[in-house]
């Protein structure tokens, strides 16, 4: 009867665990509507995004203004920033568990890159891709997430048998290097309004965008998410090594297949809407599997909301430290991002050694 | 059950397995065995699957695997090897739970009642219910082998294959394991192939055993195969014995090494005589190869003291060995390299005799009374008297005994012991026939091991002859001199 009660109380602290991070998403979110240079009530607020989704409104007189730029300018960039936090957390998630490694993530293994290269291709020629319109961005984007994949996961099959964390992220660094370069090139050779938005875009910013970047967003999220959240139980199962995820019967090579098409996509969605922003991938699911134990079933979900809730905080800091100039979002993410980074190779090395 | 039809496959060319043709049974434990790259491990990942089988299949109840989804083949079978690697840290739970992946249906999969009830029983069987939530990275080598076991039968398996599923374990944990195995097998029907590098732990466990030599099986049998050891020799080129073990029917292996230790030691200096009223010590600077029936030290083995205890005529132990062995160390003999004999005779009348036969040096210290003197030929039983009454024989000789020859030594011994008693025509009191010796004689024959090796001690043999006078002399004269001495106390 005591594992029952037990079983008990850790079902009711996971369902707490959901309450909170999904509260904590409520509250940066209100918290960021409401802090900034034209102070609104939370109330208006509340008012406002209320009548704009359910028609449900209980204010009379809102002020026009007030309505813009709650509306089309704050609301839309919480969101992106929640959007953009969610889809890098679980990619993150998903990488870390597919490598069976917790230092991974889209930005050290070198899809954030691949998937920059992308989009600044698509900026500088300004091409657009017929029949898919806007969608070329994020689309090109992923395409290059995907090739940055295969170099990487090339580059280690041939300098050495085993996925080891080393290896891996090397050459994730080694790839990160050369696009890095090449994007380089194609600011250099770039004019000077395109080079200050490439590079303004290249640091990350989730603000600026409106509405129409999260419907850039939202199908590549959504897909990616339902890819990878059923896919819990196989990524739970790899971390018993590939041999043995097979021999319990998971098919290991299309599992890993949808797992890596998932996290791409939603990498390639997130960089395309928001410039490569590091670290999030790699420190949130870290701290959540620290809180929830590393069961992907809890892992994934809650560190889409953490993330979420933890990139609208870092853009609420990016536009109120400096104020009124903005910091790039992702100067924030890497000034905390890089620390806990460090220490957690630190703590890997220990670890293992122990 | 499962049936290897022809199968061929492997890293190189030619192929490692090459057309290999194996049954095993439903509900056996069946072992692979074999010398380091003969290809058990190739021919393990044909059957799991890890390597792709080139040519022929494996048919399990007819079906071959190939044609098998990888949940049907999940379901049918687990897999347990050396690797025991797990990343973050799950817990000894979650672990098991995993075996539950190929029986979870629907699109949300969690785990039904059924699922949490056999998590629970193979965390049960396995002894590692009260860690479920440690984290398994946490355990030791044992701990998580147990572990993955758990997880492998919560596949609720019909087979099971294991490679070298205890290689860093210790003994304990081995035992421990196979344990659980073998009582799951008898109990479930389970079929188990295990791959095990410690031949004597196969011949414990293993119902049948295959012998894999170069890809190929060299043959398939009970733990018989075992004692084949010359086919053995060859294929593991070690110098090695098959003997019985002491207590269950199957044959164990001992292996001796290549490197000899030579030290030539001069017989006559090579002991040392302790004699007290209350006991014999005969300790020698290197163990003897030893047989014997002693109350300590009894049967074949190497050994270096040598003690006979006086003990009241009357002496009435429940336990004589731990008796013996108390007495041991107040002295401090080491009682674990010792045959340990007692006597009521008074031990100033033992007898030492020291002899050389054609070169074979020998020493004898007998100690002898006829009281209990019996006729073993006689059909009356002898009653509970208690006298002083026994012959103990330790005999040591500087030659080198097969087993066999042990053996024979003893005969060799104890028709001397016989002649010297019908010689002084000591009686059987009961029958009033010439008695064969006494009811409690004890005898140890002690052997250096050096110089060529004799397969044979009997009377056919100078050493055999040599036994058959040192010991007819000894024990003549040493009864002689306790019928000296019951004729003196009579006219006291």
């Amino acid at each position: 009867m005591r594992s029952l009660y037990i079983r008990k109380f850790l079902t009711n602290k996971v369902r707490w665990l959901y309450v909170f991070s999904g509260g904590l998403v409520l509250c940066t979110a209100l918290f960021a509507l409401f802090i900034s240079s034209v102070q609104v009530p939370v109330s208006t607020i509340l008012h406002i995004i209320m009548d704009k989704t359910i028609s449900l409104g209980w204010l009379d007189d809102i002020a026009r203004n007030e309505e813009m730029i709650i509306w089309n300018i704050r609301f839309p960039r919480v969101i992106l920033a929640f959007c953009v936090g969610a889809s890098l957390a679980l990619a993150g998630a998903a990488f870390q568990g597919l490598l069976r490694n917790p230092l991974a993530d889209p930005y050290t293994i070198g899809v954030s890159s691949g998937a920059a290269l992308g989009a600044v291709i698509v900026l500088f020629f300004q091409v657009t891709i017929n029949g898919l319109g806007s969608f070329t961005l994020p689309v090109v984007s992923i395409i290059g997430g995907f090739a940055a994949l295969f170099v990487v996961f090339g580059l280690v099959r041939l300098s050495s048998r085993s996925l080891s964390i080393e290896t891996l992220i090397l050459a994730g660094i080694i790839v990160s290097a050369f696009i890095g370069a090449v994007v380089s090139l194609i600011i250099s050779l770039s004019d000077r309004d395109s080079m200050t938005q490439i590079i303004y875009w290249l640091y990350g910013s989730v603000g600026m965008r409106g509405w129409s970047h999260i419907q850039l967003i939202l199908p590549f999220m959504i897909i990616g998410t339902i890819i990878l959240f059923y896919h819990y139980r196989e990524l739970n199962a790899l971390a018993l090594g590939e041999d043995a995820a097979e021999n319990i019967g998971v098919d290991v090579r299309k599992g890993k297949t949808f797992i890596l098409i998932g996290a791409s996509l939603l990498t390639g969605a997130a960089v395309a809407v928001s410039g490569s922003i590091g670290f999030v991938g790699l420190v949130i699911p870290h701290l959540v599997r620290l809180v929830t134990g590393p069961n992907h079933r809890h892992v994934l979900p809650i560190s889409m909301l953490v993330g979420g809730a933890f990139l609208i905080l870092a853009d609420l800091l990016s536009r109120t430290i400096i104020a009124p100039k903005e910091l790039p979002i992702g100067v924030i993410t890497a000034l905390i991002g890089s620390p806990v980074f460090a220490l957690l190779l630190i703590r890997e090395r220990i670890g293992r050694r122990g | 059950m499962i049936n290897l039809k022809g199968i061929s496959g492997g890293y190189a060319q030619p192929p490692t397995i090459n057309r290999l043709d194996l049954q095993i049974n439903k509900g056996e434990f069946f072992t692979l065995l074999g010398p380091n790259g003969s290809g058990k491990t190739t021919l393990f990942k044909l059957i799991t699957g890890q390597l792709l089988i080139s040519e022929g299949g494996v048919y399990i109840d007819g079906k071959n695997i190939a044609t098998l989804s990888k949940i049907e083949k999940a379901k049918l079978m687990a897999v347990l090897t050396q690797e025991n690697k797990v990343a973050f840290d799950y817990t000894v739970e979650e672990i098991v739970s995993l075996g539950r992946y190929p029986h979870q249906k629907g699109i949300l999969k969690n785990l039904t009642k059924k699922d949490l009830a056999v998590i629970e029983e193979v965390m049960e069987l396995t002894y590692i219910s009260d860690f479920r939530k440690t984290a398994f990275r946490r355990m030791s080598g044992g701990e998580k082998q147990r572990v993955l076991l758990a997880k492998a039968l919560a596949q609720e398996p019909e087979i099971l294959l294991l490679d070298e599923p205890t290689n860093h374990l210790d003994i304990k944990h081995v035992f421990q394991m196979l344990d659980l195995l073998k009582k799951r097998q008898e109990k479930f029907g389970l079929t188990v192939f295990a791959i095990l590098h410690d031949l004597n732990v196969a011949s414990l466990y293993a119902d049948r055993i295959a012998f894999l030599h170069n890809g190929n099986i060299l043959e398939v049998g009970d733990v018989g195969i075992l004692r084949k050891e010359d086919q053995l020799k060859k294929v593991y080129d070690v110098e090695l014995k098959s003997r019985a073990h002491p207590t269950l029917p199957k044959p164990q292996l001992i292996m001796t090494p290549s490197y000899t230790v030579s030290n030539t030691l001069d017989f006559n200096k090579s002991y040392r005589i302790k004699q007290t009223k209350e006991y014999i010590h005969v300790e020698f600077k290197h163990p003897l190869r030893t047989i014997s029936n002693g109350v300590i030290g009894e049967g074949i083995q190497w050994l270096k003291h040598f003690c006979n205890f006086h003990v009241t005529k009357d002496y009435n132990c429940s336990e004589p060995k731990s008796d013996l062995q108390s007495r041991m160390i107040k002295h401090s003999i080491p009682h674990e390299q010792a045959v340990g004999m007692m006597t009521a005779v008074v031990l100033e009348d033992a007898v030492f005799l020291e002899d050389e036969f054609e070169g074979i040096p020998m020493m004898a210290v007998v100690t002898a009374g006829t009281g209990n003197a019996v006729d073993i030929t006689n059909k009356s039983n002898t009653g509970a008297i208690q006298t002083v009454g026994t012959i103990n024989i330790f005999l040591f000789i500087d030659a080198h005994f097969s087993d066999g020859a042990l053996v024979n030594g003893i005969m060799s011994a104890t028709e001397a012991k016989v002649k010297a008693l019908q010689d002084l025509k000591i009686k059987d009191s009961q029958s009033n026939t010439i008695a064969t010796g006494t009811s409690t004689d004890s005898i140890l024959l002690g052997l250096t091991q050096q110089g060529e090796k004799t397969p044979y001690a009997g009377s056919g043999t100078i050493v055999g002859k040599g036994i058959g006078q040192i010991v007819y002399s000894a024990t003549k004269k040493a009864v002689k001199k306790y019928l000296q001495r019951v004729h003196e106390e009579q006219w006291l």
